[in-house]
């Protein structure tokens, strides 16, 4: 046998004499239909093992090093040794949030404030759903329609995570903040499932924020299902700012009914090597999507993004645009695929990927992807990888700014772009003092912000 | 101000000067003025510091000290402008943010203490109505979405508040109307003063009519083949270039 196969062996065996153990304590145990979706997640997780790169989706994206951190699983421990104040470095100076802090994979009660949620809005620990009221759960994640290794270990193992719901005709005025913290952690896992309801005509802002208040090596597993009924609006924020000895893998799968609107925002600022699915299903008419991205990494970064748009129905849009900047030996990945189902006429989708290289050890590995099977539909996509400017750096250089400065403000108006499109102010310029931080000398460009 | 020697420079491996001559003195107008292709724009951006332009032979000093041995930047902080011919469009970059952030990188190199926001906007909304620069330019990208006159404007904008000693227009004229001539214009007038100075690249006598230039030069073929007063220009403008390309070869 050779290493890889020995890894494999080994971690089925440490995975499964760990289950063994935590079986019990995994939430909703006691219902029969967790059992079964469970086990039958672990055993297809257990056939398709850990992904390697001959598998198309993880071509570029080696993730097998990091399997030892997945044969051990975090286990729930006390949280007091955080204080509010240590994470008010993760809050939106002058924006008020409901929020709910998730320290290592586990909900913290002591640091959430949902006090203000408008009445019949829920907002709930994960765990607690199972134990409690495990029906409402069923109908999304029963069906198990969420695919891949990732995925499936969440479903066998999720511990706990966040469950919202938004009631017909509720608009959520402020952002429901849930913010993820790794404390402390060696090389563990954590399996996080979230699930967001958003009823008919609703509107609300969700943002999934992963952070770590010091050196972390844990690797996070996230699952977020979100359902859009008729109608509902829904703002949703994926902001990765991990350790960068982290992993943070994350797949995203929207449902999308009549009218319905989703927008999306991720940026990866962090992580070793972190990965985003995003996998929409726009299976009614009128409904619009819209995604956006930006990565900035450097040093040894790996950043992957695949994303899907089903268009099933007519008359619906799509917009994506996903930027990044690529500095040092950091190695940035996209895969976006459109496809066009039979019938969904008159679809609008538009799909773009543009990178900035900044060091010849760099690698961008872009592939937009559309498939069409419908008629009278207006398709566009294109990637594009390049260099600053040498035109616009001398212009710069020749008003008196700096090399170092010309390039900060180069790169800065680059991925500004994509942050422009953030509707909270507050969140933006949160996000532009994360990225100035990650520029050479990024301080100095704070003038930028006027 | 500015002395060039025997200037001669290279495009991959083509020479384009060959041998430019040129005394420029603090407190004079000169006009450089050519058909095509004569290295006229090559001229200015070797003075500005682009890269791509081989100095193979000569010397140019300015202020005393060996310009060629400066990058861009130094240039610009030492007072010397380039208006460009054709001005880059940067998204994302805000107009006075660029304007701040270079007038204050000068003033540090100069020793002086930066601007605050309040003077410096003053500055600026003042040198923009010297332009009839429409305020709304200030907060927008530099030069994008600008028609082809608002950029040359912007550039001319740019001068007033940078103030430079130095400045360097390539055919900053081209494609003007009159209105819009008239204001680059006034803005080159009002830079005049004893201790600047300012070289005006232009293919047209037009501008003359308004900026009176010192001396004027004719640069063809990568060298400057005759200078004169502003009697030149007028005389150019009759007889156009053939004249002074056969009196040299003679």
């Amino acid at each position: 046998m050779n290493d890889a196969t020995n890894q494999a062996v080994d971690l089925t065996s440490q995975l499964q004499a760990q289950l063994a153990v935590i079986q019990k304590a995994l939430p909703g145990s006691h219902e029969s239909w967790v059992r079964v979706m469970r086990k039958r997640a672990l055993a297809n997780f257990l056939k398709l093992g850990v992904p390697n790169t001959r598998d198309e989706a993880w071509k570029y994206t080696d993730v097998r090093k990091y399997s030892a951190r997945l044969s051990d699983i975090s286990v729930e421990k006390p949280a007091s040794a955080i204080s509010v104040e240590a994470l008010a470095e993760f809050h939106f100076k002058g924006l008020e949030c409901h929020r709910v802090v998730i320290v290592d994979g586990y909900v913290s009660a002591e640091l959430s404030c949902l006090d203000l949620l408008p009445a019949g809005v829920r907002v709930e620990s994960m765990a607690r759903m199972f134990a409690e009221e495990a029906h409402l759960l069923e109908p999304y994640l029963h069906d198990q329609h969420l695919s891949g290794s990732f995925v499936e270990l969440n479903a066998a193992v999720m511990h706990d995570g966040i469950y919202i719901d938004i009631p017909d005709g509720i608009v959520v005025e402020k952002p429901i903040h849930l913010l993820f913290i790794s404390h402390g952690r060696s090389e563990d896992s954590s399996h996080i499932r979230n699930l967001i309801i958003s009823g008919e005509y609703s509107q609300a802002t969700v943002i999934e924020h992963f952070g770590s208040l010091d050196s972390s090596r844990a690797l996070i597993n996230t699952a977020t299902d979100v359902e859009l009924h008729a109608g509902a609006r829904l703002e949703h924020y994926k902001l990765q700012q991990s350790d960068l000895n982290e992993v943070n893998i994350g797949s995203v799968r929207v449902h999308q009914h009549r009218d319905s609107y989703y927008h999306s925002h991720s940026v990866a600022f962090g992580a070793a090597l972190s990965r985003r699915d995003i996998h929409v299903e726009i299976n009614g008419e009128g409904a619009e999507c819209v995604l956006n991205g930006l990565y900035l990494v450097g040093g040894r970064q790996h950043v992957d993004h695949h994303t899907r748009i089903d268009h099933l129905r007519p008359n619906c849009i799509s917009r994506e645009s996903y930027k990044g900047v690529v500095d040092g030996r950091a190695r940035a990945v996209f895969n976006g695929k459109v496809v066009v189902h039979k019938g969904a006429d008159k679809t609008d989708s538009a799909q773009s990927n543009a990178n900035l290289l900044l060091s010849d050890k760099a690698e961008v590995d872009t592939k937009p992807d559309l498939e069409i099977y419908a008629d009278d539909v207006k398709c566009a996509h294109g990637a594009t990888v390049g260099q600053l400017d040498l035109k616009q750096l001398f212009y710069l250089r020749s008003r008196g700014l700096s090399m170092d400065e010309a390039r900060n403000v180069l790169m800065f108006a680059f991925a500004d772009e994509v942050l422009a499109k953030i509707k909270i102010p507050e969140v933006r310029r949160y996000l532009e003092r994360v990225a100035f931080e990650k520029l050479p000398h990024g301080a100095a460009l704070e003038g930028m912000l006027v | 101000m500015l002395e060039i020697r025997n200037l001669h420079v290279s495009v991959d491996g083509k020479e384009i000067l060959k041998g430019i001559n040129l005394d420029v003195k603090a407190g004079e107008i000169h006009a450089v003025m050519g058909p095509n292709g004569s290295g006229k724009s090559t001229l200015s951006n070797v003075i500005a510091g682009r890269d791509g332009y081989e100095v193979t032979a000569g010397s140019v000093t300015y202020r005393g000290r060996n310009l060629l041995e400066m990058n861009p930047e130094e240039r610009a902080w030492e007072g010397i402008f380039l208006a460009f011919q054709y001005p880059v469009e940067i998204p994302g970059v805000n107009n006075t943010y660029l304007l701040k952030a270079g007038l204050n990188a000068k003033r540090k190199h100069l020793g002086l203490e930066e601007l605050d926001a309040m003077d410096f906007m003053q500055i600026v909304k003042e040198k923009a109505d010297l332009v009839e620069l429409d305020h709304s330019f200030l907060s927008r990208a530099v030069n994008e979405g600008f028609s082809g006159g608002e950029k040359k404007r912007n550039e001319i904008f740019q001068m007033a508040v940078l103030e430079p000693s130095l400045a360097l227009l390539d055919e900053t004229d081209s494609g003007l109307d009159i209105d819009a001539l008239r204001i680059v214009a006034g803005g080159v007038n009002k830079l005049r003063a004893p201790d600047r100075a300012v070289v005006l690249v232009t293919h047209y006598q037009r501008l003359l009519n308004y900026v009176e230039p010192d001396v004027v030069h004719v640069l063809a073929g990568g060298r400057i083949l005759k200078s004169g007063d502003k009697a030149l220009a007028l005389e150019l403008e009759e007889r156009g270039y053939d004249w002074v390309l056969e009196e040299a070869a003679a």
